[in-house]
């Protein structure tokens, strides 16, 4: 106190301090914020983007992954910095489902997107997007499907619980003004003046490098090379990470990297099993992750991990990546016709969720999960698995217990544990 | 054979190589020993030279003689096939084969400069994949079958490209197989049973659910296809054919099911507390003066109000 009223300088600005230290009359801390301090630039604010949120366990920005099923499962969202990696399905559709939701959201929220594709060019991706439901319209719509759902059993008064008539149902639906996490329908396209309003970039491989081109062998393919440089640039020029000071709104730069690992982007990581650059994958994962550690932006990456040859760079990629969601769909597979998983499309697992300034992360005590796309949700639900009831079971459902009770984690009972059945 | 029948077989091997040549884009015949491939691809380049496509053969693995033979001149005037069975390394340096080898000849097919529908047969792709680095082979493959997706500026209607590729499974690995199917639109796996060919058909539309189904068939001498029924005797077991979906409820020691009279005998029961619905209706009826709830407790005729408190003994 006396420090600042007997120091040199402005006496305009000695009296000002003195003034506002006999303000405020409790404390000689003074609040750092827009009123007290009269300059303009003031220390660090509270940082408000649209779209984003501050986690609850540790305060760390999230943004929406476009699912709020699969925010729910991974922690509130995504982080901001952090890159998610889905382990695509065989036939690309459910993964390429996920990428698609996790754009429009940024369409939605005003974020700048950045996609990048070997196969198809972005301005295709983004025409393809799915419309995003608003409020009114949604909430008749899940009513309607809650209501053909339960037709057959409404018509039962209830006897002896009948005072449960009185309780209003359960609202599976979306809330009805949620500004995290939007929902989508995947039957209808996004509305064509929502894709010129929003800023995007795009990453097209065969139109940056002629295909003609002699590669010369380096330790990066030379598609990642231009991949890192690209998006190096936009977060430079755009100032996502603080570079150029931004007079406006500080805004997210969401990256969607399509089939990264394919041998269209000139990786034979999944042609063969020791390659000449087997190990350019993991460095661009390496160099990517720095990049996003110092800028404001979350990453998308679909890789196709069930051609990858070599498991142990499978084990690589996974710890070079922050969230790591594979998709498991039955499709062609022998589970289609399964009675036990009948009501689901695919199975979803959750390989991996990071620990961010923590030293636990937030794993949800669920591990066998199944995901449907309804027509126009994609939800995601806990497994469950009718109980093994009798010794006349045919063999075949027996086994399929038994194999997929070894990937259940302890929340789906002890019933089905190994191979052998011990009935009780 | 009637002449109805004979249209009917007639229309039914055109939806096979309709349905095979619909898609557009790489067409996969994967083929082993037992069961050749090439009859299929050669029946496929007539099907295509008699819709009026431009054919192009990158020919390999066989001589331009073998090829053509069994096609009648009218195809064999319209096929333009590149040589590299011959002379793949060009040794004889005569000028006449092209620059750079089978991969300049599918370069050159990427930037064409008339529109219409082209086919491109590739005998083989597994000639190819041996010779060529697996990723510059599937960025060719890509560019060369997308290019009816991508318009050129002057707005013209772009004819469909159809690549078909004969791949010899047994000399590849998992790994360039994988990721040729990954980026094909269509794959055709050739098998069979007691001499019968059949050919699984896997057709992946783009954000669509790919559609399986497999077809019997064989091949006649001038290449055209007669399609059959599967062979009369099933020979392989399948695993799960006629069983019933299981009911849980079939073998217990206690009845879960009523019948009509039991579950009338169930209704006209009177409840173990004595409720009329008006008293009912009068509780349901939502009261919001009171907060708290009450309990209505009507003694039934075997409960015994017992006067004494029996914690009375109890020294509390």
């Amino acid at each position: 106190m006396a420090a600042v009223a007997t120091c040199g300088g402005d006496a305009g600005s000695a009296g000002s301090a003195v003034a506002t230290a006999s303000k405020s009359n409790v404390t000689s801390f003074q609040r750092r914020g827009p009123r007290a301090s009269g300059t303009n630039d003031s220390g660090p604010r509270l940082v408000s983007i649209t779209g984003t949120r501050p986690s609850v366990r540790n305060g760390q920005l999230l943004v929406s992954t476009g699912l709020p099923a699969l925010d729910q499962l991974l922690g509130g969202g995504l982080a901001v910095g952090t890159v998610l990696l889905i382990e695509e399905d065989k036939y690309n559709i459910y993964s390429s489902l996920l990428f698609k939701y996790f754009l429009a959201e940024g369409i939605v929220n005003g974020h700048t997107l950045l996609v990048a594709s070997a196969n198809e060019d972005p301005a295709n991706i983004l025409q393809e997007l799915p419309a995003p439901l608003l409020d009114d319209n949604c909430k008749k719509e899940f009513d309607e499907d809650v209501y053909n759902r339960k037709t057959p059993e409404s018509n039962i008064k209830m006897k002896i619980a009948w005072r449960y008539q009185l309780l209003p149902k359960m609202e599976i639906g979306p809330v009805s003004s949620s500004r995290f996490g939007h929902y989508y329908d995947a039957s209808k396209r996004i509305p064509q003046e929502l894709i010129e309003a929003s800023k995007w970039h795009g990453f097209f491989l065969p139109e940056k490098i002629p295909s003609t081109l002699k590669v010369e062998p380096c330790s990066l393919t030379h598609g990642y090379i231009k991949l890192l440089q690209f998006i190096q640039n936009i977060i430079y020029e755009e100032g996502f990470d603080g570079s150029n000071p931004q007079k406006k709104q500080k805004n997210i730069l969401r990256i969607g990297i399509q089939n990264l690992g394919s041998p269209l982007w000139g990786d034979d990581i999944c042609c063969t099993e020791n390659g000449d650059s087997s190990h350019s994958l993991t460095k661009f994962l390496y160099v990517l992750r720095g990049l996003l550690r110092t800028s404001l932006s979350v990453c998308i990456i679909t890789m196709p991990t069930h051609l990858i040859q070599n498991k142990a760079v499978i084990a690589h990629i996974t710890n070079l990546s922050d969230i790591v969601v594979g998709l498991e769909s039955f499709i062609g597979s022998e589970r289609e016709t399964n009675p036990l998983y009948k009501d689901y499309h695919g199975l979803i697992h959750i390989r991996q969720i990071p620990r961010l300034n923590n030293l636990v992360c937030d794993e949800s005590d669920v591990k066998d999960l199944g995901f449907k796309l309804k027509r126009k949700l994609f939800t995601i639900e806990r497994l469950h698995l009718p109980p093994d009831l009798s010794d006349t079971v045919s063999r075949s459902s027996k086994q399929d217990l038994a194999e997929s009770a070894k990937r259940l984690g302890p929340g789906c009972g002890m019933m089905a544990g190994g191979k052998k059945h011990l009935d009780f | 054979m009637t002449l109805s029948e004979g249209a009917r077989a007639g229309t039914r091997e055109l939806e096979m190589l309709d349905s095979l040549l619909a898609l557009g884009g790489l067409v996969l015949l994967r083929d082993s020993v037992e069961w050749e491939g090439r009859s299929l691809l050669k029946a496929l380049v007539k099907k295509s030279a008699l819709c009026g496509e431009q054919v192009h053969i990158l020919g390999c693995e066989v001589s331009e003689e073998e090829f053509r033979e069994g096609f009648d001149s009218d195809i064999n005037n319209r096929l333009v096939y590149h040589d590299f069975f011959r002379d793949p390394l060009n040794w004889s340096k005569t000028g006449e084969a092209l620059p750079g080898g089978p991969l300049g000849a599918l370069r050159a097919m990427c930037n064409r400069t008339d529109l219409g529908p082209v086919t491109i047969a590739l005998d083989s792709l597994s000639w190819l994949l041996l010779h060529l680095p697996c990723t510059i082979l599937c960025q060719t493959l890509h560019t060369v079958s997308h290019q009816d997706s991508c318009p050129p500026g002057d707005g013209s209607p772009v004819g469909k490209v159809h690549v078909l590729g004969l791949l010899h499974e047994e000399l590849h690995g998992r790994g360039p197989m994988g990721a040729l199917s990954s980026l094909a639109q269509t794959e055709v796996t050739l098998g069979g049973t007691m001499g019968q060919a059949s050919a699984r058909i896997l057709c992946r539309r783009p954000r669509q659910r790919p559609t399986d189904q497999t077809q019997w068939f064989s091949i006649l001498p001038d290449f055209s296809l007669d399609l059959q029924e599967g062979p009369s005797i099933e020979s392989q077991p399948h695993s799960d054919p006629h069983i019933p979906p299981v009911d849980p409820t079939a073998h217990l020691t206690f009845n879960l099911h009523l019948s009509k009279k039991e579950r009338e005998a169930r209704d006209n029961l009177t409840l173990p507390f004595q409720f009329s619905s008006e008293k009912q209706e009068a509780l349901l009826r939502p009261r919001p003066s009171q907060a708290t709830s009450h309990i209505f407790y009507e003694p039934d005729a075997y409960d015994d109000l017992d006067q004494e408190d029996p914690d009375d003994d109890l020294d509390i």
